[in-house]
C-alpha cells in the first residue's frame, strides 16, 4: 500500500514540530526566554502611577 | 500639686500581682479568679465568695524561660505573664479564666496549664477557656452569655459553691458600678484646662481596680476623689495634651515617661484603662442581669479583634470622640511589640485619625516594661510634643 | 524505621545537574523515554492552558496592569519543581493534581479579569461574583449555583508565591512603608500591601471575609475591606469562625453566622439559596473527604503514594477553594486514586531508598514548599502528610430532608471552622500538639519536620511544648524555621540547611543524592 503524499507531509510537519517543541522543552528554552522578559515587565510596573493608601 | 494622700498605697498595690489586698481577701475566705483579658465580664468574677484579679507582671526583667517556650516573637505581655507564672508569682490564684481572645494570650495560658505553673496544693484549681465574640451583634451576645454560663458561672458554682444567681450578679454589678463611678469622676478632672490629677496618678488608681479586689478599694478611692475635688492644680501649663490609645498598658511608668516630657495624658483608651473599661454597666429589671452585662461587653468593647466594619470604623470614631471630649492636642497610638491585632489597628487608626479626623498622631511600638526602652521612647514622645508645639506657634490647626 | 530499598531511578541520577545558579534550570530532567515523553506531553498541556488564557485581550491588559501577574511567567517552572526526580505513578499523580490546580487557577484568573473594572469590566458578570478571602472555606456558597465565589487573593498572593519566591517582597515593603509592623505574618501583610498598592483586581457585588486563619489575617481584612467599601462601593461581610472550634458551645454561634452570610449574599446578588444544589455539593464534599482519608491510609503503609506539596496544594484547592462546588474535581480525584492504587500495588517508591517517615507539621514556607520533594530525593525522608492536609474527617449531611436543612448550617460552619491550617493552629493545644503525636503513631512516623513559621504566633507559642514532648516520646523533631513567604528572612537554602544540619549531625547520615544537598536556587524564580 502506498502512503499518500499528504500523510508524509503531515508526518514531516509533525516530526518537525515535535523536534522543535521537544528541544524547547528539554533545554528549558521556554523558561529561559520568559525569565528574560520578567525584568522588562517589572520596570513597566514600576512606572505605573499607583494610588497608594490604606 | 500636693501629693495624693493614698498614692503610695495604690502604687504599692501595683508592685506585685499578689498584693496586700489579694492576700486580705483570701484571708477573708474569698477565692481569687485570675483573668487575662478585658473581654471577660468582670462582675461575674466578683460574686459572693470570689474576686477577680487581672494578671500582670510588674517589674518584669528577664523573660528567658517564657522565650524558650514561646520564642522571642510572641508579644512581651504574654511572655512576661508566663515568666511570672513559672517563677511562682501567680500561685495565689484559685483558678484562671482565659478567653481565646488574641492568640498569644491564649497560648500563654495554655503554657501555664501544661507547665503546671499554678494550682500546687489547690485541688480544686481549674483553667477555663472561653470563646469571645468576634463581632458586635446579637449572635455575639448570645454566645457570650453561653460562654459565661459554661466557663465562668458553672465552674465557680460547682467548684467553690459560688452564688451565681441573678441577684448575686446584680449585687456584683452594683459594686462594679460604684468603682466605675469613682474612677470616672476622678477621670473627669482630666478634662479641665488645669487638671487636678495627673495622667500617671489616674492610671495608678485605675490599674489598681483591675488587679485588686474592688470591694477593698472603694473607701480609699472615695477618699481620694474628695481630696482631688479640693486639690489645687499645677500653675504651669502642660506642653500638650495627649490621648493614649492602644494595646494593654499595665505599666504606669510609661504614662510617667510621657508626662515627664511635659505632656499630659488626658485620656486612656487601652486595656487596663478607664475608657471604656470603667463605664458603668446599666441594668434594667426587664431582662436577666447576665444577658445585659454581656450585651454591654459585646457592644461597648474596643478590642481590635472585633471585626465587623461598624466596629472597625467605630473604634476610630470613639478615639476621635474621646480626644475631643478630653481636649487632646494629639493622639499617641501604641502597641506592645509583636502584637498582631494592634499592629494593624495602630496602622489603620493612626492613618485615619490623622487623615479623616485631623489629629496629630504618634504611632509607636513599645516593650512590656518601658524601663527597657526609656531613651528611645522619650525621644519619640519629645519630638511629637515639639511638633505639636511648633504647629501651635505657627498658628496651624492642630 | 528500617530503610526500605527500591530500584534505581531511570534517567538522571544526580539531580544537581539541572541547576546552574540561574533564574531557571539548565535543562529539563531526563526520565527515560516513557516518562520524559509523558512529562513533555503534560508540558504541552500546560502551555495550552496558558495560551488559552493569554490570547484574551483583557488578560493581556491585566498582564501589563498588575505586578503580581509577572509571576505567572513561571508556571511551567513551578510544575518542574514539584515533579523533580519523579517517575512512574508518582510523576503521573503529581501532574494530574498540579496540572489541574494550574487549570483551576487559570480559570479563576480569567473570571477575575472578566469582572475586573480595569480590564474586562463585564458588569453583569461582576454583579454575580462574591469576593472571598484567600484562606476561607467557600461552604457558604454551596447553595448558590449561579453566583461565582472569587477567591481574589489566591492568584494574587498565595499561588504567586509558589511560582516565584520574590512575589511578595514589593507588597511587604509597601505595607511596612505605611506603618504595619514587620513582625506580623507576611501573608496577610502582603495582601494588605496589595490593597494599599491598589493592585487587586476590582470586581464583585459584595465580599465575604473570614477571620481564618489568624489574628493577622483577621486584622488585615479590616484594612482591605475599608478600601473595598469606601473606595469601590463593595459591601463586605465578616464571617465568624470561632477559635475554639472543637467545643460544642460555639457551634450554634458559628451556624448562625453562616445563615447571616448567606442572607448577605442573597441580599446583594438577588439570588436565592438552592437546597438541591447544596446537597449535590455536599455529596462531593463527602467524596473528597473519603478520598483524602483513603490517601492518608495508603500513606500509612510502607509505600506512600500521594504525598508532599502536591497533596497539600491539591487538597487546599479541592477542600477549601472548591468545597464541593465544582463537578470537575471528582474525575480528577478518581484519576489520582487509580494511579495511587496502582502505585501501591506495585510498591512504587519515589527514591531508591526510604530511610525515614515524617509527618510535616506547622505552616509551609510557601516559596520553598517543594522542599518536601527535595527531602525525598536528598535524604530519603518521606513526607507522609502535612498539617494542612489533616482537616475535616466527618461526613456532612448530604440528603435533602427538613432536619438536614438545619444540620446543613452546622455542617457549613464546621467546615468553615476546620479550614486548612486554622483547624490545627487554633482550637487549643490538643489539636496542635497532642494530635501530632497521635498522627505519628497511626502513620508510623519516626520523624517530624517542624516547619516553624516564625511569625505564626499560634504555632511558635507552643515551641517549647513541641520540643519537650517530642524528646519525651523519642521522636526526631527537626526545626525548620522560615518566614512563610519572605525569602529575605530565610533563603531557600537556609531553610534546607536546617534539615541538612540535623541529618548530618544528629542522624549521622549521608545524603542519597549529594548533588542536591546545596542547591544554587537563591536567584531562581
Amino acid at each position: 500500500m502506498q502512503i499518500p503524499k499528504f500523510a508524509w507531509k503531515l508526518l514531516g510537519v509533525g516530526a518537525g514540530a515535535f523536534a522543535v517543541t521537544f528541544t524547547i522543552y528539554f533545554f528549558n528554552l521556554d523558561m529561559k526566554l520568559l525569565s528574560a522578559f520578567e525584568p522588562i515587565l517589572l520596570r513597566h510596573y514600576d512606572r505605573i502611577p499607583r494610588d497608594q493608601h490604606l | 500639686m500636693r501629693d495624693l494622700k493614698h498614692l503610695t498605697y495604690f502604687e504599692d498595690l501595683l508592685q506585685e500581682a499578689n498584693n496586700a489586698l489579694v492576700v486580705q481577701a483570701q484571708a477573708e475566705g474569698k477565692k481569687c479568679v485570675a483573668f487575662v483579658c478585658e473581654n471577660t465580664p468582670e462582675p461575674l468574677m466578683n460574686l459572693d465568695n470570689t474576686f477577680g484579679v487581672r494578671l500582670h507582671a510588674p517589674n518584669t526583667g528577664s523573660m528567658d524561660i517564657a522565650t524558650y517556650y514561646m520564642t522571642s516573637l510572641l508579644c512581651e505581655t504574654s511572655r512576661s505573664l508566663l515568666e511570672r507564672a513559672v517563677e511562682g508569682g501567680f500561685n495565689f490564684a484559685d483558678c484562671v479564666i482565659a478567653p481565646d481572645g488574641c492568640t498569644m494570650i491564649n497560648r500563654c495560658v495554655e503554657n501555664m496549664e501544661l507547665l503546671k505553673t499554678m494550682g500546687a496544693g489547690k485541688d480544686r484549681f481549674f483553667y477555663e477557656y472561653m470563646e469571645i465574640p468576634l463581632k458586635a451583634d446579637d449572635n455575639g451576645v448570645e454566645l457570650l452569655v453561653l460562654q459565661c454560663k459554661n466557663h465562668i458561672l458553672k465552674p465557680l458554682h460547682d467548684t467553690f459553691g459560688t452564688d451565681v444567681s441573678d441577684a448575686a450578679i446584680r449585687r456584683a454589678v452594683a459594686e462594679h458600678n460604684r468603682v466605675c463611678a469613682l474612677i470616672r469622676a476622678l477621670g473627669d478632672f482630666r478634662k479641665e484646662a488645669r487638671p487636678r490629677i495627673t495622667g500617671y496618678e489616674f492610671h495608678v488608681l485605675t490599674l489598681a481596680t483591675y488587679v485588686a479586689p474592688k470591694y477593698l478599694l472603694i473607701d480609699k478611692l472615695a477618699e481620694t476623689l474628695e481630696e482631688v475635688r479640693s486639690r489645687e492644680p499645677e500653675e504651669k501649663a502642660y506642653r500638650a495634651r495627649i490621648a493614649l490609645v492602644g494595646s494593654e498598658v499595665d505599666d504606669s511608668e510609661f504614662i510617667k515617661l510621657i508626662e515627664d516630657t511635659g505632656a499630659y495624658v488626658c485620656a486612656d483608651r487601652f486595656c487596663f484603662g478607664s475608657l471604656p473599661g470603667r463605664d458603668p454597666i446599666v441594668l434594667t429589671d426587664d431582662e436577666d442581669a447576665l444577658t445585659q452585662v454581656c450585651r454591654q461587653y459585646v457592644y461597648r468593647g474596643q478590642c481590635p479583634r472585633t471585626m465587623n466594619m461598624e466596629k472597625v470604623y467605630g473604634r476610630k470614631q470613639y478615639v476621635a470622640d474621646i480626644a475631643r471630649e478630653y481636649h487632646a492636642d494629639g493622639i499617641l497610638y501604641e502597641q506592645i511589640k509583636f502584637c498582631d491585632p494592634w499592629a494593624y489597628e495602630r496602622t489603620l487608626g493612626s492613618v485615619m485619625l490623622r487623615a479623616d479626623y485631623g489629629f496629630p498622631v504618634l504611632s509607636v511600638d513599645r516593650p512590656y516594661n518601658i524601663r527597657s526602652s526609656i531613651g528611645q521612647m522619650r525621644t519619640r514622645v519629645q519630638a511629637f510634643i515639639e511638633s505639636m508645639e511648633i504647629k501651635k506657634i505657627q498658628g496651624g490647626v492642630r | 524505621m528500617a530503610a526500605i530499598q527500591g530500584r534505581q531511578r531511570i534517567g538522571d541520577k544526580q539531580l544537581g545537574v539541572l541547576f546552574d545558579g540561574g533564574k531557571v534550570r539548565r535543562r529539563r530532567e531526563w526520565r527515560g523515554v516513557k516518562d520524559t515523553l509523558y512529562d513533555y506531553g503534560r508540558w504541552l498541556y500546560i502551555l495550552s492552558i496558558l495560551a488559552k488564557f493569554i490570547v484574551k485581550p483583557r488578560n493581556i491588559k491585566a498582564m501589563f496592569r498588575y505586578r503580581w501577574m509577572a509571576n505567572y511567567l513561571a508556571v511551567p517552572h513551578m510544575v518542574d519543581k514539584f515533579t523533580m526526580g519523579l517517575r512512574d505513578e508518582a510523576l503521573r499523580i503529581v501532574h494530574t493534581a498540579m496540572d489541574f490546580v494550574v487549570y483551576d487557577v487559570a480559570n479563576t484568573m480569567d473570571d477575575v479579569f472578566r469582572g475586573d473594572r480595569r480590564t474586562g469590566n463585564d458588569v453583569e458578570f461582576s454583579n454575580k461574583c462574591v469576593l472571598t478571602d484567600e484562606n476561607e472555606m467557600t461552604a457558604f456558597m454551596m447553595g448558590f449555583p449561579n453566583v461565582k465565589a472569587i477567591l481574589r487573593e489566591v492568584p494574587t498572593m498565595f499561588v504567586a508565591n509558589l511560582l516565584t519566591q520574590n512575589s511578595t517582597t514589593h507588597y511587604l515593603d509597601v505595607a511596612q512603608q505605611f506603618g504595619i509592623a514587620g513582625d506580623v505574618c507576611p501573608m496577610p501583610e502582603a495582601e494588605a500591601g496589595i490593597s494599599i498598592d491598589d493592585d487587586f483586581a476590582v470586581l464583585g457585588v459584595c465580599a465575604v471575609q473570614c477571620n481564618t486563619t489568624c489574628d493577622g489575617s483577621l486584622m488585615g481584612n479590616g484594612l482591605i475591606a475599608k478600601r473595598l467599601e469606601r473606595e469601590y462601593g463593595i459591601p463586605t461581610f465578616q464571617l465568624v469562625a470561632p477559635m475554639r472550634h472543637q467545643e460544642d458551645d460555639v457551634q450554634a454561634y458559628a451556624a448562625q453566622d453562616i445563615k447571616n452570610a448567606i442572607a448577605f449574599v442573597e441580599e446583594h446578588t438577588g439570588q436565592h439559596w438552592d437546597w438541591s444544589h447544596y446537597f449535590e455539593c455536599a455529596k462531593r464534599v463527602n467524596d473528597t473527604t473519603r478520598n483524602r482519608l483513603a490517601w492518608l491510609e495508603m500513606n500509612s503503609t510502607p509505600f506512600p503514594q500521594f504525598v508532599g506539596a502536591p497533596f497539600s496544594l491539591y487538597n487546599d484547592t479541592n477542600y477549601m477553594g472548591n468545597c464541593g462546588r465544582s463537578e470537575k474535581f471528582p474525575p480528577i480525584d478518581r484519576k489520582i486514586m487509580r494511579y495511587a492504587e496502582r502505585g501501591s500495588r506495585a510498591r512504587r517508591m519515589m527514591a531508591k531508598e526510604y530511610r525515614h517517615r515524617a509527618i510535616v507539621w506547622g505552616v509551609q514556607p510557601q516559596y520553598c514548599i517543594d522542599m518536601l520533594n527535595w527531602m525525598v530525593h536528598c535524604w530519603g525522608i518521606v513526607p507522609l502528610t502535612d498539617m494542612l492536609s489533616l482537616v475535616n474527617t466527618r461526613m456532612i449531611a448530604d440528603t435533602d430532608t427538613p432536619e438536614n436543612r438545619e444540620q446543613a448550617f452546622y455542617d457549613m460552619a464546621w467546615l468553615n471552622e476546620n479550614m486548612i491550617m486554622r483547624n490545627r493552629t487554633h482550637g487549643g493545644y490538643k489539636v496542635l500538639v497532642d494530635e501530632l503525636w497521635e498522627f505519628c503513631e497511626t502513620m508510623h512516623a519516626d520523624m517530624v519536620i517542624m516547619w516553624e513559621h516564625m511569625s505564626c504566633k499560634a504555632l511558635t507559642g507552643m515551641h517549647g511544648q513541641f520540643e519537650e514532648q517530642a524528646r519525651a516520646r523519642g521522636i526526631h523533631l527537626v526545626w525548620v524555621c522560615h518566614d512563610l513567604c519572605d525569602p529575605r528572612v530565610y533563603t531557600r537554602q537556609a531553610i534546607r540547611d536546617q534539615l541538612n544540619a540535623y541529618m548530618r549531625t544528629v542522624m549521622r547520615e549521608e545524603p542519597l543524592d549529594p548533588s542536591i544537598e546545596v542547591l544554587p536556587d537563591e536567584n531562581a524564580w
